[in-house]
């Protein structure tokens, strides 16, 4: 009994403080860089995108790579979180211009940034519990098609004129808060402290971390234990509706924060851009970085962020080496290289960028073959 | 007469028109260890399923320390293609339930086929099992405010591990386990939901002869240890006939005899179906 109990008090791991450490000396560096470096700087749209799509990746691995339901929705609740978000912070004022159409709206409020973010959240949470109720039943490539099929249809709802007075129809919300507006200005306007990229970094990491405390529980064991066998799972009590709705709910609320932050980091948005097409980069990056590992999901959507808007933008363009013109380079051959690219890591690298492994197994010491063995 | 703790009434699986269970009726008493024997397909497991629920039996009724658990008579389609005895028996009020309420109620089940969850270490397994029991809810487990409930679950899944002697395994995927220890592992799981009826779906298969011996100690040391009664699906005869106070045999869906592990061992009707008795 004394050797259990010894060993029940969980020691704090180096690896967890050296990986505390590493998450401390990113924000840092995101502070500094955006005090130093000039604020149009390609480097900055990419932080801001990849924080928004870090956390939608990794709402999306909660249910691919944690609870094992392959859902394809993540675009359809982006885009209620998005929306939600827009339609309450737009400023009173601004109503009447964005809603030209619309007699300036149905909404004559404004909401703060903060509970906006909580509501878009929430909004896509209810939807997400609605839509469970029926689809949630399905097995997995079943579940996948009616969530597909569910983000097409808000899609399409969205743009209908007659929730116009809500939605703006098919025109774009603007005017409502964005990354930008958090940064710090004087009295004469100048910006004297830059907050627009610590700002997103910072609530997805707030919500990452609730993700991770979640997987991290005993409801998280159960998620997995699911994802495991779902036979065994309801067999050890796990009643499977129930969780499979709680991990749905719980990854919808998270993507439509996510969804609010792309809107703050466009500043404008439109339904019609919420297309299937995004939920597959979203997927694409989970896949990445790998099915089950929170650390992959962030790390491979800075990754592809960076590579999409960045690093292969050159591919779209006419390339001159010399009085060479390269090959095939023109608009949309990026998206050929990404689909080789999705092709390689499928074939070559099931395991993605991480595996299933977080940050701190980095640095733990790794078992020998040789004491495995033994035991 | 002590008091029973499972009581199966006629029950009847038919999957189309295959009879899988015919009119099974038993009863196990309390702190009993009873076995269910038979030639392979005669219907055991499925006789387990409709016990925790898996399935829905198509007739009959099962109750569980006095209350009826699931209790369904022949309808629709199956009025018309029943083909077992004591239809009209069960009619009126249908019950049935989820296979995660049935262990919520206290009935803990192994698999013939080991369903551990692979992804997991041993020590996860076990406290996996211990989900339903929790007292904190979704807001207190996220932001961890459960902490001393956590440390209980730990330290009780760590006193469970020493008991089928895992504990030293604790941190290894479960899966990489030999298939012995992961038949423990499986019943150690079964433990942490805080049965009082523990379903063992042939939990020697695979095992060596030794490794059968130091099973049927353990069973009988696990069944003082928790206050159990247990009930067995195996093949190993001499496992059979060690542990157990009763024996029901089933061949081709039905009971074809009962009785004490004496009794069986001498019943000609047990003799034909095991060894291929001469048709009459």
């Amino acid at each position: 009994m004394t050797k259990i109990n010894s060993r029940a008090r969980k020691p704090i791991k180096w690896s967890t403080i050296i990986s505390a450490l590493i998450i401390l000396l990113v924000y840092a560096a995101v502070f500094i860089a955006e005090q130093t470096l000039p604020a149009t700087s390609m480097l900055f749209t990419v932080l801001k995108k990849g924080a928004t799509y870090a956390l939608v990746a990794v709402s999306m691995n909660l249910l691919n790579g944690f609870t094992g339901l392959f859902s394809l929705g993540q675009a359809g609740f982006m885009l209620i979180g998005a929306y939600s978000y827009a339609i309450l912070t737009i400023p009173v004022a601004d109503r009447i211009n964005v809603y030209q159409y619309y007699n300036g709206g149905l909404v004559q409020f404004a909401m703060p940034v903060v509970p906006a973010l909580i509501v878009a959240g929430l909004m896509a949470a209810l939807f997400a519990f609605l839509i469970g109720l029926p689809v949630l039943r399905l097995k997995s490539d079943y579940l996948a098609i009616a969530t597909l099929g569910f983000a097409e249809i808000v899609r399409a709802i969205f743009q209908w004129n007659k929730l116009g007075a809500l939605t703006n129809g098919s025109n774009i919300l603007r005017e409502f808060p964005t990354f930008n507006d958090f940064n710090i200005r004087n009295a004469e306007g100048e910006v004297t402290l830059y907050l627009s990229t610590l700002v997103p970094f910072l609530i997805a990491g707030v919500c990452i971390a609730l993700i991770v405390l979640l997987i991290n529980s005993t409801y998280g064991r159960s998620l997995r234990a699911i994802k495991d066998d779902e036979i065994a799972a309801e067999a050890m009590g796990i009643n499977l509706f129930h969780h499979k709705q709680l991990s749905f709910c719980i990854s919808s609320f998270f993507a439509g924060i996510g969804g609010a932050m792309l809107a703050m980091y466009q500043s404008t948005i439109q339904a019609k851009a919420f297309t299937s097409a995004m939920t597959y980069e979203i997927l694409l990056i989970v896949v990445i970085g790998g099915i089950g590992s929170v650390t992959g999901s962030c790390i491979s959507s800075f990754l592809f962020v960076a590579a999409s808007e960045w690093w292969l933008r050159f591919l779209d363009q006419k390339q001159m080496i010399g009085s060479f013109e390269v090959p095939l380079l023109r608009n949309g051959f990026r998206l050929v290289v990404f689909s080789v690219i999705i092709m390689i890591v499928v074939l070559f690298f099931r395991q993605g960028i991480m595996g299933t492994r977080e940050l701190p197994d980095l640095f733990r010491r790794k078992k020998t073959l040789k004491q495995e063995v033994k035991a | 007469m002590s008091e029973n703790i499972l009581k199966i009434e006629h029950v009847t699986m038919q999957f189309g028109g295959v009879v899988a269970v015919n009119n099974l009726s038993m009863e196990i008493n309390k702190g009993e260890i009873v076995a269910l024997i038979g030639p392979n397909g005669a219907g055991k497991t499925t006789a387990f399923n409709c016990v925790t629920s898996v399935y829905e039996p198509t007739n009959g009724q099962i109750s569980f320390l006095g209350k009826p658990i699931a209790r369904n008579h022949p309808n629709k389609k199956m009025k018309k293609i029943y083909a077992g005895t004591h239809g009209e028996d069960f009619l009126g009020h249908v019950i049935r339930h989820t296979p995660d309420q049935i262990t919520k109620l206290g009935i803990a089940r192994t698999f013939q086929n080991i369903r551990l969850f692979a992804g997991m270490t041993v020590l996860e397994n076990v406290m996996t099992a211990m989900h339903l029991r929790r007292k904190s809810n979704l807001f207190t487990a996220v932001l961890h405010l459960n902490l001393a409930e956590e440390k209980e679950m730990r330290n009780k899944a760590l006193k469970l591990l020493e008991t089928v002697g895992l504990l030293e395994l604790q941190d290894e995927m479960a899966t990489s386990l030999p298939y012995g220890k992961q038949r423990l592992l499986e019943i150690a799981r079964a433990l942490a939901t805080e049965p009082k009826l523990l379903l063992l779906d042939e939990p020697a298969a695979g095992m060596n002869p030794q490794e059968t011996d130091e099973l049927s100690a353990f069973i009988k040391r696990i069944k003082e240890q928790f206050d159990l009664t247990i009930f067995v699906i195996e093949h190993h005869m001499n496992l059979v006939m060690e542990i157990s106070d009763r024996i029901y045999v089933v061949d081709f869906g039905r009971l074809i005899a009962e009785g004490t592990p004496a009794e069986i061992q001498e019943n000609p009707a047990v003799i034909a179906a095991y060894l291929g008795g001469e048709e009459e």
